[in-house]
């Protein structure tokens, strides 16, 4: 493989005027000719290895930690689907209709989720308040999604889930993600959503699911404003 | 055309692809020779000059002829040349440390022609550094022409004055520690063998067209126990007479300086007095070896009062020659106070206890002259060696040890920094390989700046900040004006954290009312050692750096440490 100066100090962590200084002081086994540099990769990889400086290849370092694209809500959502009439009067219950009802699940990983679920809500309830609650397990599912998953779910009646504000909740957001850092990115994205009291109206009157995606659209949009 | 190219660009001959090692070994031949080939010029012409002049001693005007031969050269230096005087050491010294032993092709010839107009007209001085600053020069240029890198050629730098020193002393080995010990100043094999090898070739030219003579034989020494013992007195008088020496040439250095003349006409004035001591004392005039013979045979008869007055002569005469302005160096003057001052001591002894068998006068002379050459250059081992080579002898080894390292530590107690170093340190210029300073002195500002930093506007509000903050990876945010892009100031977060969990803030504060406008910034020419005194006198973590009003990066500790890390690593391990 070919590579340039820049790519040598890219490989050192170095600024491109130290490789460049280290040439002409006769540090580094790199030649100037007229026109441009002589070395050979493997001699100066020996030669780092020498003086114990790290020389990693930009590429590689990259493949290792695998990158993740950060989703929107309205793709998550969709992939979840939205639930209506979910039966139950008590958190256990509700939770284990809705879970039942998830399409994406298997059998097994329900049974995992639910467990999870419940573990979770022994912690602190996750009612966020205005009858939301957003239960999710703590730790990614064992048969990691490849993808995040939000199970929009209308309960039937609201039901007390012990939230911060005492209120009753009527709709619950089940969040499934394969990683902390994806959680952590859609739960501010719906923290944004619910903090804007008319959403949280037009939750109330279990709007259809074409209705509701319009909505959660709107909002996206207004986030990636603010973002950019 | 291409074998043209070729012949223009030696560093792409196939030759020098070969192995670093060899290539410098088969250069540092060349060096050698070449500046062995400049001491034994000036060697030359510093015999023909005196064969002109002996045959005047006897007029009574001989006495303006130092002072000619100085305003001579120093005009020569000063108009034609357009060099410093002086002997040129630290000058060779400093550009090995800051620029790689960068030198004018000019050096490697203006101070052999002063220094011979100087010494040669009966100035007391030194031809060695002349013939020191020439054989860098040569090595310099050398590697400059075939385009090596800085730190071949500092390595060619010591091979030139290796081989000036060998050739001119016939002393290999003290050639190799002086450049070693006093031009390089770290021990590497890398630069070892080059100079080893330079050396020899040095003496080798020197003995093919001069003949193998040890400069200063002398009889066979019996040295007794008491001998020994009478060596630390020895130590004390030679380091007595080093600091006078140094303190003296530079009070005549600084007296000189205000005087109100051109440099030549000083020259003239220091040439003159060293004529007049010249008209009562005959021995202080020129490099003065006949005087160093004479005593190391036992062939000064003089008696106590007139060699303590001819040391202290030499000492003047040297402090007048050098300090206003000749052309020279101060190892032969050395040799010849050494001698003298040794002489004195023996005398000294003998009429303090007559009874007691001393060892005869040559060889304290010998032991003088150790004792002033390692005082002077506060190089031990250089004084050890050069008097072991040019006396040819080793049985004097150890009192000669006994006396070079009392002086040494007497001298760096009294005077920290040696003669040639004294001003570079005074400077701070002294910047010896693998020292904090030189590492600092390497590393520049432009090598550190960090460009990742987002600049915000003075007008804008704190909500708007907010959303930049949550995007940034640096608590640092410059400040720029809106229309020209000027810096304006920094935001640390630090400093503002408060207010960014205050929601009512959000709307009302604009960025011009929390930025930090009092900072200190840094250029990107700036000196490294300035830029951390000032983060020190601030306790400040990191500091803005600006070209022409505008941000251009950010200078911080924490990369400061990584590139300070790996400049030292690269720096001082063991060889390449």
């Amino acid at each position: 493989m070919k590579i340039t100066i820049h790519e040598v100090a890219q490989c050192l962590n170095l600024h491109v005027s130290t490789v460049e200084r280290w040439i002409r002081q006769g540090r580094i086994p790199i030649q100037k000719t007229g026109n441009g540099y002589l070395f050979n990769e493997s001699a100066l990889k020996k030669w780092a290895a020498m003086y114990r400086l790290p020389f990693l290849i930009p590429e590689k370092v990259k493949s290792r930690g695998y990158v993740e694209t950060l989703e929107n809500l309205l793709t998550a959502m969709k992939r979840g689907g939205v639930l209506y009439n979910i039966k139950g009067d008590n958190v256990e219950t509700a939770l284990k209709s809705a879970v039942e009802n998830m399409a994406v699940l298997s059998k097994t990983s329900k049974k995992e989720l639910y467990q999870l679920l419940l573990e979770r809500e022994r912690l602190t309830s996750t009612g966020i308040g205005k009858g939301v609650a957003i239960p999710h397990p703590r730790d990614p599912l064992s048969d990691a999604l490849k993808s995040p998953v939000i199970s929009t779910c209308f309960l039937e009646k609201p039901i007390d889930f012990g939230a911060v504000d005492d209120r009753p909740v009527f709709v619950m957001f089940i969040l499934l993600s394969q990683s902390i850092k994806i959680h952590l990115h859609l739960l501010s994205r719906f923290s944004f959503c619910v903090r804007d009291n008319s959403f949280v109206e037009f939750l109330k009157t279990s709007p259809d699911e074409a209705s509701f995606f319009a909505k959660i659209t709107d909002f996206e949009k207004q986030l990636d404003r603010a973002e950019t | 055309m291409r074998i043209f190219q070729s012949w223009r660009y030696p560093a792409n001959w196939t030759i020098f692809r070969l192995d670093d090692r060899l290539l410098l070994i088969l250069v540092a031949i060349i060096v050698g020779n070449c500046s062995g080939l400049a001491s034994v010029i000036l060697n030359r012409a510093l015999m023909a000059m005196f064969n002109w002049f002996h045959h005047l001693h006897h007029y009574w005007w001989i006495f303006v002829l130092p002072a000619i031969g100085a305003a001579l050269s120093s005009l020569f230096l000063e108009k034609i040349v357009k060099e410093g005087a002086g002997h040129g050491v630290p000058e060779v010294i400093y550009s090995v440390s800051r620029y790689g032993g960068l030198l004018r092709f000019r050096s490697s010839f203006s101070r052999i022609i002063s220094s011979a107009l100087t010494i040669g007209s009966g100035g007391s001085a030194g031809p060695e550094a002349p013939v020191v600053i020439s054989g860098a020069a040569i090595g310099s240029n050398i590697a400059k022409y075939l385009s090596l890198n800085d730190r071949q050629r500092v390595t060619l730098v010591g091979c030139g004055a290796a081989g000036a020193i060998s050739s001119i002393f016939n002393a290999p080995i003290a050639g190799m520690v002086f450049a070693i010990e006093v031009i390089i100043g770290e021990w590497k094999s890398v630069h070892i063998v080059p100079i080893a090898i330079a050396s020899v070739a040095g003496t080798e030219i020197s003995r093919i067209l001069q003949g193998n003579q040890i400069p200063f034989s002398h009889r066979l020494f019996n040295i007794s126990q008491m001998d020994i013992f009478a060596c630390v007195g020895l130590a004390v008088l030679t380091a007595a007479a080093s600091i006078l020496l140094t303190r003296l040439l530079r009070s005549m250095d600084k007296t000189a300086k205000k005087l109100p003349a051109p440099l030549w006409i000083r020259a003239a004035i220091g040439g003159c007095s060293v004529g007049l001591i010249g008209l009562f004392l005959p021995e202080v005039l020129g490099k003065g070896y006949h005087v160093v013979q004479a005593t190391i045979e036992g062939n000064f008869s003089q008696g106590l009062a007139i060699v303590g007055l001819a040391t202290i002569a030499k000492i003047v005469a040297t402090a007048l020659t050098l300090g206003w302005g000749g052309s020279g160096g101060i190892f032969a003057p050395c040799l010849v106070i050494g001698s003298l001052a040794g002489l004195t001591y023996h005398h000294g002894l003998a009429l303090l206890w007559p009874s007691v068998p001393w060892v005869n006068q040559g060889c304290f002379a010998l032991l003088g002259m150790a004792g002033l050459i390692s005082g002077m250059l506060q190089a031990p081992l250089t004084g050890i060696f050069l008097i072991v080579e040019i006396t040819g002898g080793y049985e004097v080894i150890l009192p000669l040890i006994i006396v070079s390292a009392i002086t040494t530590s007497l001298c760096h107690y009294i005077e920290p920094a040696a003669y040639y170093m004294k001003e570079l340190v005074e400077y701070g210029h002294l910047l010896r390989p693998g020292t904090d300073a030189r590492v600092l002195s390497d590393l520049n500002v432009s090598e550190l700046i960090e460009k990742d930093c987002i600049a915000v506007t003075q007008n804008m509000l704190l909500r708007d900040f907010i959303n930049i903050v949550k995007k940034s990876h640096r608590n640092y945010f410059p400040v720029e004006d809106e229309e020209t892009g000027h810096f304006m100031g920094i935001i640390h977060l630090d400093d503002i954290r408060q207010y960014l969990f205050n929601p009512v803030m959000y709307d009302t504060v604009f960025l011009s009312q929390i930025m930090n406008t009092r900072v200190e910034v840094v250029y990107p020419d700036d000196d490294l050692s300035d830029v951390i005194r000032k983060m020190d006198a601030n306790r400040l973590f990191s500091m803005p750096v600006v070209v022409n009003n505008r941000f251009i990066g950010l200078i911080s500790k924490g990369n400061l440490l990584d590139q300070y890390r790996k400049e030292l690593m690269v720096q001082t391990s063991q060889s390449i």
